[in-house]
């Protein structure tokens, strides 16, 4: 810029010009632009800061309790509303599921399941605990599994406690996880539920009584 | 099984209840998720997926885009997705979007203006809702 301006214009245009140009590039921008870098970078990181969106979300409602549920009618509709057009689905500690769940989406699960789970990330939050077989893109566990992982990339916290096998391509486990089953890297390999063991019990039911008797093989 | 009843903070308006409700934060299905089976939820739950399948909870709300087929037990019920079978809730709010087929037992109702209603709506007093420990399923 500064070059043209010299050509075009005459000198004493130049260092009204060149000045702020200089100026404003360097404090402001480059010393606001790390911070929010930095902030930026957690939000990207799958659920997390999700997580810590509804962990803000739950101490603001308390504000809200005096009413009633019947007579909180209009109020409580909009945050749902919002909630939903940022996060993906989430099954907080208080519900308990008897079935199945399939999502295209991630899934953040706190509470109890008795069946699998079909997602894309699936989180299993502390005090969750399933029960069926998990499947998914990436799970990260630091609740309670009984059953079977079925994914390319799993994750086990130090919380974690598995019971059954572990279907990956990758895996991460902290120190303090607690699993019992066996892993089994080859996902995709052969194909996920043709397993031998499963097929020669040919449980119809799903995984719990499949599972306990591989891992019971196991050891 | 539905501990509704028991815990159900219907009539009385006892700041216990309350504050247990509000501690968990609301479930959410959100609309890439399909729900297969039986949710029973003490505290609230949002639906803007698909559920097929029976739902307690103290307060659902289907959102505009959800979609439920089979029996509802709340205190409160909020549609303004579709929702296909019986709803069990003394309040029940039934939006201008939304799609209800099926019969709503309730005590207090309110059907915005554009909605869609095809059932029959029997009022009932709040005790009958107290006293539903379980899904009346062969009751009318």
């Amino acid at each position: 810029m500064s070059l043209f301006n010299r050509s075009d214009k005459s000198a004493e245009a130049k260092p009204t010009e060149v000045k702020p140009a200089d100026t404003k590039p360097f404090d402001p921008k480059t010393i606001d632009a790390k911070p929010r870098d930095v902030t930026v970078q957690p939000s990207s990181q799958t659920i997390k800061p999700e997580a810590a969106q509804k962990a803000e979300s739950a101490p603001a409602k308390p504000v809200e309790p005096p009413r009633p549920a019947s007579a909180a009618k209009p109020i409580p509709t909009p945050t749902p509303m919002k909630t939903g057009a940022i996060m993906a689905s989430v099954i907080s500690k208080a519900l308990k599921i008897t079935g199945e769940l399939e999502s295209t989406e991630d899934i953040q699960i706190d509470g109890q399941i008795e069946g699998d789970v079909r997602g894309v990330g699936v989180k299993i939050g502390q005090n969750a605990k399933v029960k069926g077989t998990v499947y998914g893109d990436e799970v990260e566990l630091a609740g309670t599994i009984e059953g079977k992982i079925e994914s390319k990339k799993v994750i086990l916290a130090s919380t974690a406690r598995m019971t059954g096998d572990i279907w990956h391509q990758e895996i991460k486990i902290e120190s303090g996880a607690y699993i019992n089953g066996s892993l089994k890297p080859e996902l995709g390999k052969a194909e996920t539920r043709t397993t031998p063991k499963p097929a020669a019990a040919n449980t119809p039911s799903v995984s719990p009584v499949s599972t306990t008797a591989a891992a019971a093989t196991a050891h | 099984m539905l501990t509704l009843a028991r815990r159900s903070p219907v009539q009385r308006p006892g700041p216990a209840p309350a504050h247990s409700e509000d501690e968990v934060p609301p479930s959410f299905v959100g609309p890439g998720l399909g729900i297969q089976g039986a949710l029973e939820i003490d505290g609230e739950i949002v639906i803007s997926g698909m559920v097929r399948g029976r739902i307690a909870a103290l307060r659902l709300v289907i959102a505009s885009g959800g979609c439920v087929e089979g029996d509802v037990i709340a205190h409160e019920v909020v549609i303004n997705g579709r929702l296909n079978g019986r709803i069990f809730a003394p309040t029940v709010s039934i939006e201008a979007d939304a799609e209800v087929e099926g019969r709503v037992f309730h005590t207090n109702v309110t059907v915005a203006r554009g909605a869609r209603v095809s059932g029959r709506m029997p009022w009932r007093p709040i005790s009958y809702f107290e006293n539903l420990d379980k899904l009346p399923e062969m009751r009318p």
